[in-house]
């Protein structure tokens, strides 16, 4: 799929490099003005990384059992806010449904902070 | 995704959990809870919770059912317990309970139905309001 659009992208060319020598059409004109403009691509449709973080403090701040004053991007959940292992593993489900994601056990085991909590749901493509 | 929940749950159903150590309970717990976990939106369309109690209320009773055999160290144990467990999420998801069992079990929980809050009951010995909780204690 990504192979298939760099073939696409790379193919554009020619046409573009054609159309100021043959400027009489339409059609060329407008694909050199909306060439660079795409409107239905999703490639940049990113989450930010403030807005990866900020979600990621609202959702363990509404964690019932932890205090929101204490927590801040660098916490770390059982030795900073005092929660056991299945608080994390809780946290985990519950910032896994707020940004529809599916984290994989091996991943998951590792996910003990809220620094690399943003990191891992950042980096991941599927995060929205 | 009620096909998925309902497959995940079933795996659990046909294999049967045969610990070889601590370690290996314990992980086969975390999954339970992440299965479970996963199933709560079917559970709350099935049952039409939307309005009654949210996700993470339900997660945190199911976290705190776990948490009542915390203490337990023996893995033949703790794989009986995730056989009762899977069992109950089983009859959860295929919609063999009601609405009523969901809300009495789960959202209002163990201490919602007996707990009485009226002055007669705050004399009432520690034995009474441990015995109202569970048979063992």
């Amino acid at each position: 799929m990504a192979l298939r659009a760099a073939l696409i992208r790379h193919l554009r060319v020619p046409v573009q490099t054609l159309s100021p020598a043959g400027r009489v059409s339409q059609p060329s004109v407008a694909n050199s003005l909306f060439g660079s403009i795409r409107f239905m691509s999703s490639h940049d449709d990113h989450l930010s990384k403030e807005d990866v973080a900020d979600r990621v403090l609202s959702v363990v701040k509404s964690f019932p059992k932890v205090d929101p004053s204490k927590v801040t991007p660098d916490v770390h959940f059982q030795s900073d806010l005092g929660l056991d292992s299945l608080d994390n593993v809780e946290i985990l489900m519950a910032l896994e449904e707020e940004f529809k994601l599916e984290i994989p056990d091996k991943e998951a085991d590792k996910i003990d902070s809220c620094k690399l909590a943003i990191e891992y749901i950042h980096n991941h493509p599927m995060a929205s | 995704m009620g096909e998925r929940a309902a497959a995940a749950s079933l795996k659990f159903v046909t294999v049967q959990a045969n610990s070889a150590s601590l370690a290996e309970a314990r992980a086969r717990v975390f999954e339970f809870f992440k299965t479970t976990c996963r199933s709560i939106p079917t559970v709350m369309e099935i049952y039409n919770l939307q309005d009654v109690v949210n996700e993470s209320q339900l997660r945190s009773a199911v976290s705190s059912e776990i948490r009542r055999h915390a203490h337990i160290t023996n893995p033949k144990v703790i794989d009986m317990l995730l056989q009762k467990g899977t069992e109950e999420l089983h009859n959860i998801v295929q919609h063999s309970k009601q609405r009523h069992h969901i809300i009495g079990q789960y959202v209002v929980g163990q201490r919602g139905l007996v707990h009485d809050l009226g002055t007669k009951d705050e004399g009432t010995s520690d034995f009474l309001k441990n015995f109202y909780r569970s048979n063992y204690f």
